[in-house]
């Protein structure tokens, strides 16, 4: 029990410290990617140019960040609008606002780099 | 094991006290003896959550692929999950409580139902606008609506059959769980502990809506419905009287008319004692200050009988609360070896993160241990007296008002809300979704307005420190021993509810939306990630011969799902739907019930 626990909780520690670049898994299933691409279509009222810009935003934070710690930033970052008591443990916790705020500048650099305004 | 010999008494007491009443008895206890079913919203009376189908197991749950999505049309949070009854399939959304009847064939449409509500109830829901899901019994469709109508629809048409209303939103009061059928009864509850609500449960004849009895958390014994001899709690090591006015001399004046004490969590049914069992929540205000005394019978476990609902037991885990410890989660019952003695068990994981074991029959306290070691709050809950010892510096009322408490575990989350864990019958153990959270809470003066929030504290929440960093775990426990067997970590709190199977899989959603299975080490067998956070419950049921795992997802807060019905805009489909016609087959935005099964080969 010991080594499994010790082994499930590295994940969750390396979190902070895997965010810097160098990360490189490049491992977003293809689901993942276009759900990114159609959400960010959308949000540009589904234009085709940006079926290519948001194709380079999600393959550039793809090369940023594994599936996996994507997944849990966004949702932290998502997440804190959210009503009530549960909004308000992704809007207090300071783990949480970390993931959150380096979601945010991983988008918003990816952004940048995809030539595609702010939503 | 257990198991075996529960099943064969089930049978053969439930032939012996059948006579005149088992004629007027509703066929959902039945029902739920067939795993193909899903006939309650935790599976069975017990709140098992366990099923018997295997044709999913720990070998191949790996090959788990989507077998249908359907979208509710709204957004916010979807808690609670589907039924599963013969080849129609029953699932309900947030507010406005839509419910949709399809068909497991094709999985079109049979017929939708929408109440028409008034959305200032939406203000006076705590947190968010959650509907724990449906009930089903006798050929009827049972809907607790946000606005406390209780609604009878006709399963096969959903032609509404009867309405009653159990409370006022003027007055802070909502509904936020499902309907419990138990024989020919209905029983449901209140929401609102954080309005200043004064909680009870009411019991329901199943054909006419109609009140058969009324049970407060607080108040005088006439409205407890309790006796002062043959009502017992746990006093000095043994089951003794409540005695007169127990829950009037434990609170200030009169203030156990606005004492709180709500009760929106999963009951649970004993055929063969006759009794219900639920928990009730938060004393109001919560400010500890304001409320002197033990505040009964709020955060308690009440035992009643269900045609009377005379209480037979009751017990309060957390007296005087000073951190919104609600004791309202779900009431498990299992007949399990209790340090060595076979027991007929009540199992109950609080918010307050102490596991409780109690004898159902006697109300005894057999086991009360804490499920996640971060628990500070108090050091133990002594055996003798029942009550937990309250660490003097977390102890928000002797701090005062307008001091703030820091360090305090569990937050007021809990250690586990609502979500309701699982109990495997296989291995006799319980699968526990649950918070890994600290909180600083610093309470407040307020006056009581009605329909106004009657809080009076601000907190704040953070992950458990000096731990492994998430803030959640999922964990296999023994409610024997009052043990953890194993503890799987997890980024967030898990706020979904559990499944076990006779497959040797264990499912559970994520806040991430990930859906995952594992087996009964622990280990991870398989995850999926759905278009938004899970805090809905996983379901299963077998068609033409094929097992289904089912859950919810949907937590508010996304962007997105729009597309997956090809909407343009974010807002469409948010309105009125037009006519029966648009409904056909694909459906609208909002939360999603995603379907899995293994391929065919």
């Amino acid at each position: 029990m010991k080594s499994l626990h010790l082994s499930l909780l590295q994940p969750l520690l390396l979190l902070p410290l895997a965010l810097p670049a160098g990360a490189r898994a490049d491992d977003f299933p293809t689901s993942g990617r276009v759900e990114y691409v159609l959400e960010c279509m959308q949000q540009h009222d589904g234009k085709h140019e940006y079926l290519y810009k948001c194709s380079c935003m999600v393959d550039r934070i793809a090369r940023a960040l594994s599936y996996d710690d994507f997944v849990a930033m966004s949702v932290a970052a998502r997440n804190q609008g959210l009503s009530g008591e549960r909004g308000g443990l992704f809007r207090d916790a300071s783990s949480l606002k970390t993931m959150a705020g380096k979601y945010r500048e991983i988008e918003a650099s990816a952004r940048q780099a995809c030539a595609v305004p702010p939503s | 094991m257990s198991f075996h010999t529960r099943f064969t008494c089930l049978g053969a007491c439930l032939t012996l006290a059948a006579g005149a009443a088992l004629a007027a008895d509703s066929d959902v206890a039945k029902l739920t003896q067939d795993p193909k079913v899903w006939a309650m919203q935790a599976g069975d009376l017990n709140n098992h959550r366990y099923s018997e189908l295997k044709q999913i197991t720990s070998k191949n749950a790996r090959n788990l692929t989507v077998a249908w999505t359907f979208s509710t049309g709204v957004l916010r949070g979807h808690e609670g999950g589907p039924l599963v009854i013969g080849d129609m399939l029953y699932v309900h959304s947030p507010f406005p409580n839509k419910v949709y009847a399809i068909s497991l064939e094709d999985q079109s449409i049979r017929w939708k139902y929408e109440p028409k509500q008034d959305p200032a109830v939406i203000p006076v829901m705590c947190c968010d606008t959650v509907n724990r899901g449906v009930a089903y019994a006798n050929g009827k469709i049972f809907l607790q609506q946000a606005d406390t109508t209780l609604v009878a629809l006709d399963a096969k048409t959903g032609e509404e059959l009867w309405k009653n209303k159990v409370g006022d939103p003027k007055r802070g009061e909502t509904t936020t769980n499902t309907p419990h059928v138990f024989k020919n009864k209905i029983i449901t509850g209140i929401s609102g502990g954080e309005f200043g609500v004064r909680g009870r449960i009411t019991a329901h004849d199943i054909d006419t809506g109609k009140i058969i009895w009324t049970a407060w958390s607080t108040g005088p014994d006439k409205d407890l419905l309790v006796d002062p001899v043959k009502t017992l709690t746990w006093t000095d090591g043994k089951m003794a009287p409540i005695g007169p006015d127990s829950s009037l001399k434990t609170w200030e004046g009169e203030q156990w008319k606005l004492g709180g004490g709500t009760t929106w969590g999963w009951y649970s049914y004993d055929p063969e004692t006759n009794l219900v069992y639920y928990g009730t929540g938060n004393p109001s205000t919560w400010n500890p200050r304001q409320r002197p005394g033990d505040n009964r019978w709020s955060m308690a476990i009440f035992a009643r009988d269900l045609d009377t609902g005379m209480a037979k037991w009751v017990y309060q885990m957390t007296p005087h609360d000073e951190w919104d410890y609600d004791g309202v989660n779900e009431m498990i019952l299992a007949d399990i070896k209790v340090k060595g003695q076979p027991r007929k068990a009540l199992v109950h994981f609080d918010r307050n993160g102490f596991a409780y074991t109690m004898d159902r029959v006697s109300g005894e306290l057999l086991v009360a241990e804490k499920y996640d070691p971060v628990v500070n709050w108090a050091t133990h809950v002594d055996m003798k007296s029942g009550r937990p010892q309250v660490v003097a510096k977390y102890s928000t009322d002797k701090n005062g008002p307008d001091v703030n408490t820091k360090g305090i575990c569990p937050s007021a989350l809990g250690t586990k809300d609502q979500q309701p864990a699982s109990f495997s019958r296989k291995t006799g153990l319980f699968y526990v979704p649950t918070n890994h959270v600290c909180m600083d809470y610093e309470p407040f003066q307020i006056e009581y307005t009605a329909g106004q929030p009657y809080v009076g504290s601000t907190l704040s929440m953070y992950a458990a420190p000096g731990s492994h960093g998430g803030m959640g775990n999922f964990i296999a426990w023994d409610a024997g021993t009052g043990k953890i067997v194993w503890s799987k970590p997890e980024r967030f709190s898990v706020w979904s509810g559990a499944l076990s199977t006779a497959g040797d899989v264990v499912f559970y959603g994520t806040l991430e939306g990930y859906l995952k299975a594992v087996d009964l080490n622990g280990k991870e067998l398989w995850k999926f990630k759905t278009p938004s956070g899970i805090i809905g419950n996983v379901t299963t049921w077998e068609y033409k011969g094929k097992q289904y795992i089912g859950v919810l997802s949907g937590i508010g807060g996304w962007a997105g799902i729009g597309l997956a019905a090809g909407l343009t805009k974010g807002t469409e489909g948010l309105g009125a739907v037009g006519g029966y016609k648009d409904l056909a087959k694909y459906t609208e935005l909002g939360g999603v019930l995603t379907v899995f099964a293994l391929p065919d080969r």
